[in-house]
């Protein structure tokens, strides 16, 4: 097992996160750190724990045991305003735009900037400055757009992911999870997304990045985090991995190569 | 060609864009287009039909379901329902009637209290939406019986006469040859267009209508925003009420039943979408303008009101298909059919 000498906190350190469903154990004594700059990838199988995890450091739910800091400082996260509050924030697939209005709509929606028409005490929506954050905003992010006045509905899946990701950015965000941002996506999109993922990793963000794909997370992940049956089975660093480790992992819980299963496949 | 299809495959980006949008632009023009066609056709068959003075009488018998219409049009885009407007209007009318007849207070107030009346029910009718999660399909429906039962009750019953002489100049009268209530609708259609495209109001009922589970993770308060949706509707009712009785120079315990379908269509023919999201006044009021030809030009040849409700119901079904084929989507239950805030789960 690889364990990184712990020096200065990580920017999120979950430790000893336990979660029961009933008599059913979703997580068992799991610790998750992720660092400004780094892409994590949460692997697993279905029913592994990978969302559980998520939903209690975006404050969906509420662990049975365990600690969150964020920048070394312990923090409660009870509901999802909370976890909004500490800059955390989540993409959900198809959640997170509204598909009848416009870009600058979806990226302002909830803190829309006004102006008031000269002269009178009127005050209308501030339609053009909005526009012009969008456009700058986006090109920062390397997200390529002609034309923004169109409803949501009429961009590609891959524009969209990454108009709800760079939503969940605009927010002031330090830390985003990406639950299976590129599941319905073709290959191009696919690149795009990824792209994004990269270049908000580059720009300082913590990204956690839940996934089933295996060439995605090891074209962005730089550490990848193993969850079976509710506990962490392996923990790597891309460039000491392989394709078939993590395979490995997630399958059997195990790294070892293991001789039945190898000569079964 | 253009490719419309918005779940479909999609192709390259760039290209793929503007045709859409082109597409999009023609979507918007379809009830003007319904309009005059509908003129057209009712020009055909009846020749007696077309001209300036019919077109001023179609406009001002319109008014009504026009205000109507635009009210729940802001209650349509945000995937609601409002069945209420209707009897809400016998109620705020009774309610008038019995301020300004019956304990002889000035008619503004009167009108003042007729459309706080309005906003009143609609707020009811937006709170229990909002709040209890009840559909509004059926909060709305029961307030039809509510405000039905309340007008007959506090009217006994009876219409009212007696309003002031200048009250019916409201609906009666004309300015550089335009009637009265075609000012008022216009005055109205620059105050909703505010509403719909310049407020969080507006804008939200969009969004709620497009997503309400986003709208609901950006921070907004959805419930509040919800229930002054419903608030908007009602006193669009109380409006068209005060109109509608300047123009019977009365007050009717049940002349509002049956308007409500009307103003519905009004709204779908108008572009308003039943899954929510889309509407705009414009369209309100082109919808309702095509519903007045309609019923104009039925009148002119001589059919009998009961066939019209056959014709009007037939009307909002249509309206309804062409909505569902609009979308170009598999078909799809309306929003207000089911429970609220779970339909993304």
């Amino acid at each position: 097992m690889s364990n990184l000498p712990e020096a200065a906190p990580r920017l999120v350190e979950m430790h000893g996160i336990s979660k029961r469903f009933g008599g059913i154990v979703a997580l068992e004594n799991v610790d998750l750190s992720a660092d400004r700059g780094e892409v994590v990838a949460l692997l697993g199988d279905n029913g592994a724990g990978k969302s559980t995890l998520m939903n209690i450091l975006s404050g969906a739910l509420r662990a049975d045991r365990g600690s969150i800091s964020l920048g070394g400082e312990p923090v409660r996260i009870e509901r999802p305003k909370d976890a909004k509050a500490l800059g955390i924030e989540t993409v959900y697939q198809d959640l997170a735009l509204c598909d009848n209005v416009d870009v600058p709509t979806n990226l302002f929606l909830g803190r829309e900037i006004m102006r008031r028409v000269p002269g009178t005490p009127i005050r209308v929506f501030a339609k053009r400055h909005m526009t012009r954050m969008t456009r700058r905003f986006l090109d920062q992010l390397q997200i390529e757009l002609s034309d923004l006045g169109v409803p949501v509905r009429f961009l590609s899946g891959g524009q969209r992911q990454s108009i709800a990701i760079a939503k969940a950015v605009s927010n002031q965000a330090k830390v985003v999870i990406l639950d299976e941002p590129t599941a319905a996506l073709g290959v191009a999109q696919t690149e795009n997304v990824l792209s994004l993922v990269k270049n908000l990793r580059d720009q300082g963000l913590c990204i956690i990045y839940i996934s089933h794909n295996m060439e995605d997370v090891f074209q962005v992940a730089d550490r990848m985090v193993v969850l079976k049956n509710g506990r962490v089975v392996g923990e790597r660093q891309r460039v000491e991995t392989d394709r078939d480790e993590i395979a490995r992992l997630i399958i059997t819980g195990s790294g070892a190569v293991n001789d039945r299963i190898e000569s079964d496949a | 060609m253009p490719d419309s299809t918005p779940n479909g495959p999609r192709p390259p980006p760039a290209p793929g864009e503007t045709d859409r949008s082109r597409t999009f632009a023609i979507e918007r023009l379809q009830p003007l287009l319904i309009l005059i066609a509908v003129v057209a056709l009712m020009t055909v068959l009846s020749p007696k039909f077309f001209s300036v003075s019919n077109l001023m009488t179609i406009g001002v018998q319109g008014t009504v379901q026009a205000i109507l219409a635009i009210g729940v049009t802001l209650v349509i885009i945000s995937g609601g329902i409002d069945l209420s407007i209707g009897t809400l209007m016998s109620l705020t009318m009774v309610v008038m009637g019995t301020l300004v007849i019956n304990l002889g207070l000035p008619l503004e107030l009167g009108i003042v209290c007729a459309i706080l009346t309005g906003a009143l029910i609609g707020f009811v009718n937006g709170g229990l939406i909002a709040y209890t999660r009840l559909p509004p399909f059926i909060v709305t429906l029961g307030m039809l019986g509510i405000a039905q039962g309340l007008a007959l009750t506090i009217s006994d019953g009876y219409s009212m006469y007696g309003f002031p002489d200048s009250f019916q100049n409201i609906a009666w009268s004309s300015f550089a040859g335009v009637p009265i209530p075609l000012f008022i609708l216009a005055a109205l259609a620059l105050a909703a267009v505010f509403v719909f495209g310049q407020t969080k109001l507006g804008r939200y009922a969009y969004t709620i209508g497009g997503n309400e589970e986003a709208v609901r993770r950006s921070g907004v308060d959805v419930k509040l925003h919800k229930t002054f949706i419903y608030v908007f509707a009602g006193v669009m009712s109380g409006i068209a009420s005060v109109v509608l009785a300047s123009r019977v120079n009365s007050a009717q315990p049940g002349v509002g039943f049956g308007f409500e379908l009307d103003a519905i269509a009004a709204a779908v023919i108008g572009g308003a979408s039943l899954m929510g999201g889309r509407g705009t006044v414009l369209g309100a009021i082109i919808g309702a303008m095509t519903m007045a030809s309609i019923r104009f030009g039925l009148n002119v040849m001589g059919m009998s009101p009961f066939i019209q409700q056959i014709v009007v119901g037939c009307i909002l079904i249509a309206a309804v298909l062409l909505d569902t084929l609009r979308t170009n989507e598999q078909m799809k239950w309306p929003g207000f059919l089911k429970r609220e805030g779970h339909d993304g789960d």
